[in-house]
């Protein structure tokens, strides 16, 4: 019997297989273990050295209705996306729409602005609880040159959350360079054809800008809207102690889901927790994915 | 195509042969690791320290050399991870199954280890060696769980009271004379006080500067907040009077100097108490290292912590490590003689002296306070430390509700922003951790 000539379409879902084959023998390898017995284990009252019995459902149930705690850290979380996510896109949308104009000297600008997403980590936040100081503080020094009278920030319960949004839109930039590349793709002709029929700089931004970069923007909400369930770091070096801040307005899921796992131990407890934050995050990104095609504009999209 | 698959074939063969390597190296490095014999067939432990500092690294490495020498059956090895780091790779390293043989580890969570078999028994050593009446009774039953240890005390630490002499002489005080009772405190703090037109320059004393609210808690009531038979108490009149005690010196001073003053503070770049514009705080006697170091010529006294009311007793606050041997440790006899002699007088009395940090054997804080190698005020504030032991409870937590505290503070956080009374914050409290209490048992 002869070999069948591969049909190009079979010999592309080949090569793409064979791309995506190390982050598949990845998964396999290190996460898909890990995750099957974080799901089994979420059953259990798990400790890592002593115990593990199966428990049933009382994990979860604890946590809907015993645990303040864990509303707390979820209200906590929920706020702090519902204002960072969209917060942060918009601010870097309209930070690349000023920095993609021609004139002398916007490189320099386009470094300054991107240079903060270069730190990272740590240093930014011990950085930013100075800047934050309410006695000595610069943030509250150039409010007063304006007679404001700034907040206690992180000390506050009220201002504790929005100090960290703010922190967040200092470093813009990383999602600023995206929509800049894609803002630079998009065709003059769009712009040309517009300003024949007399269409302003505001009508060519939301009527043509805006569409053409949509796949961007859903990739970017997308990612930072995960990665705002998982804020952690920023709560655990910026509150005293690590302990989520003045009156636990700082205690984030995850944060609170690391001391049930490393300070108390229950392993068991802390992993139902994280397949609760996975649901919840599949289920809106489940959401995103739909709502997709209403408005991300792909280009040479099959209609 | 013949082509294609001969390719898919060699990368997956590829794939599963490099996978396949790591694999045995990484089980042939254990192999080596658990002979823990070096060449002369000496054991090796692996003593997982966080004293990785120019200060402190030296000084347990010369404690661990001195070991090394001392016999020829065991060598210690000495291993440093950062502090945010050693307990979770303790851990990972227990359930993994490899773990290291001797761990420093908190002193007050012993008995959570103890209870979920992180740390072994030590029992069995302390049948036949029984050295616990080397520690300080408070410290040594800390390490237990149901009767038994499983940690031996390393360090260990108290709360002292520091005041500056030359601003007591200023104000009409006795420098000689501190102050011994809550109500003394506040009269000599008041007096200490030094108003300029837009502030203070001197401000007498603040008492959540240094500790916090359950520092003086403790030294109101003398005893912590479980009792033996894990009631719990916290929702007191005495204590609704202290909350109250405490708020009245933030409405006395006004949040924009306790604030500007608690920067400096926290900038750790000018103390206000080396500057002379803070004439008392609470503090941990290595306080006394920094006065040395950064304010050479600052006048200053040292005292237990002024009680409640007169006959209350001066009870202090305190935490400390404990040396350890994790679950599984695959040499715990070696690991058990490294211990021994790591809390022992020679040793200890090294770490005291050179750390000026307070230990938890007592003949060698004894010794280290009479030691030559201190100053004239090194030996006073040593001195008081030591002292002041007798005063010092730990606050061990409590295995049945061991984040109690993170259902307290939130209501305490809530109480000095003003947003609860004292009575509420504390009703609270009471409430949420009785039912974290009945949730876990």
């Amino acid at each position: 019997m002869g070999k069948k000539r591969l049909t190009m379409r079979r010999k592309e879902s080949i090569y793409g297989y064979i791309f995506v084959l190390p982050w598949i023998i990845g998964f396999l390898a290190f996460t898909a273990g890990p995750l099957v017995f974080s799901f089994a284990a979420s059953f259990t009252n798990y400790n890592i050295t002593s115990q593990m019995d199966f428990v049933g459902g009382d994990n979860y149930q604890g946590l809907f209705t015993e645990d303040s705690l864990f509303w707390t850290s979820l209200w906590n979380t929920l706020y702090f996306v519902a204002f960072s996510v969209p917060l942060t896109t918009i601010g870097a949308i309209f930070l690349s729409a000023l920095l993609n104009q021609d004139i002398p000297g916007i490189r320099f600008f386009r470094t300054l602005y991107y240079l903060p997403a270069v730190l990272s980590g740590v240093g930014v936040y011990m950085l930013w609880m100075q800047l934050l100081d309410p006695g000595t503080g610069m943030v509250n020094l150039v409010l007063s040159w304006f007679g404001i009278d700034g907040p206690n920030w992180l000390f506050d319960p009220d201002w504790t959350k929005p100090s960290l949004i703010f922190m967040k839109l200092w470093s813009v930039g990383g999602s600023m360079l995206l929509y800049l590349a894609s803002m630079q793709g998009v065709s003059k002709n769009l712009y040309e054809a517009a300003e024949i029929d007399g269409a302003n700089t505001w009508r060519k931004f939301f009527h043509i800008t805006i569409p053409m970069i949509t796949p961007v923007i859903f990739f970017d909400v997308v990612t930072s809207l995960i990665g705002g369930f998982q804020i952690f770091q920023e709560a655990y070096v910026m509150s005293n102690n690590g302990e989520g801040g003045p009156a636990n307005s700082l205690l984030f899921y995850n944060l609170y889901m690391w001391k049930q796992a490393f300070t108390n131990f229950n392993m068991g407890y802390a992993m139902a927790m994280s397949w609760i934050l996975f649901v919840i995050v599949f289920f809106l990104t489940v959401i995103n994915l739909k709502l997709a095609p209403r408005w991300v504009h792909y280009e040479g999209e099959e209609k | 195509m013949n082509k294609t698959r001969s390719f898919i074939l060699v990368l997956a063969a590829l794939v599963l042969f490099l996978s396949g390597c790591a694999g045995f190296q990484t089980s042939s490095n254990n192999e080596e690791a658990n002979k823990e014999e070096n060449p002369e067939g000496k054991t090796v432990i692996d003593f997982w320290t966080f004293w990785g500092s120019e200060i402190r690294r030296p000084i347990i490495e010369k404690i661990i050399a001195d070991f090394n020498e001392s016999q020829d059956e065991i060598e210690v090895k000495h291993t440093y991870l950062p502090f945010g780091d050693v307990w979770t790779k303790e851990l990972a390293a227990i359930a993994a199954g490899d773990p290291p043989d001797v761990v420093i580890n908190d002193i007050n969570a012993t008995a959570l280890r103890g209870q979920k078999e992180q740390a072994m028994n030590l029992s069995q050593f302390l049948e036949q060696d029984d050295i616990s009446n080397r520690f300080y009774p408070e410290l040594w039953d800390a390490t237990l769980y149901e009767g038994e240890s499983y940690g031996i005390p390393f360090n260990t630490d108290t709360r002292v009271l520091f005041y500056n002499k030359d601003a007591f002489e200023e104000a009409g005080l006795d420098p000689e004379n501190p102050p011994t009772t809550w109500a003394e405190l506040e009269e000599y703090a008041a007096k200490l006080d030094k108003k300029s037109d837009n502030g203070y320059d001197r401000i007498g004393f603040y008492p959540l500067w240094g500790v916090g609210y359950d520092v003086w808690l403790l030294n109101a009531n003398g005893q912590n907040y479980f009792d033996e038979q894990n009631n719990f108490q916290i929702d007191t009149a005495k204590n609704e009077d202290v909350l109250n005690w405490l708020k009245s010196f933030k409405d006395h001073y006004g949040e924009d100097v306790i604030n500007s003053y608690q920067a400096q503070i926290d900038s750790q770049q000018g103390h206000p108490f080396f500057s002379g514009d803070l004439a008392m705080i609470v503090q941990q006697p290595t306080f006394y290292t920094q006065i040395r170091d950064y304010a050479q010529d600052l006048n200053f006294g040292v005292v237990e912590l002024p009680e409640y009311e007169e006959g209350n007793g001066h009870t202090s606050w305190g935490g400390g490590f404990v040396a350890e041997i994790p679950a599984g440790a695959k040499n715990p006899e070696a690991s058990w003689e490294f211990i021994k002699y790591l809390t022992d007088v020679e040793a200890q009395t090294y770490w005291a002296v050179q750390n000026f940090d307070n230990v938890a054997n007592i003949e060698a804080a004894e010794t280290a306070a009479e030691s030559t190698e201190f100053t004239e005020d090194g030996t006073m504030v040593y001195q008081k430390a030591v002292e002041n032991m007798e005063h010092t409870l730990l606050t061990p937590v409590p295995v049945i509700a061991p984040d109690f505290s993170s259902l307290i503070n939130p209501n305490m956080d809530e109480f000095f922003l003003g947003s609860m009374t004292a009575k509420e914050a504390l009703e609270k409290s009471q409430k949420d951790v009785e039912s974290l209490i009945e949730k876990n048992q």
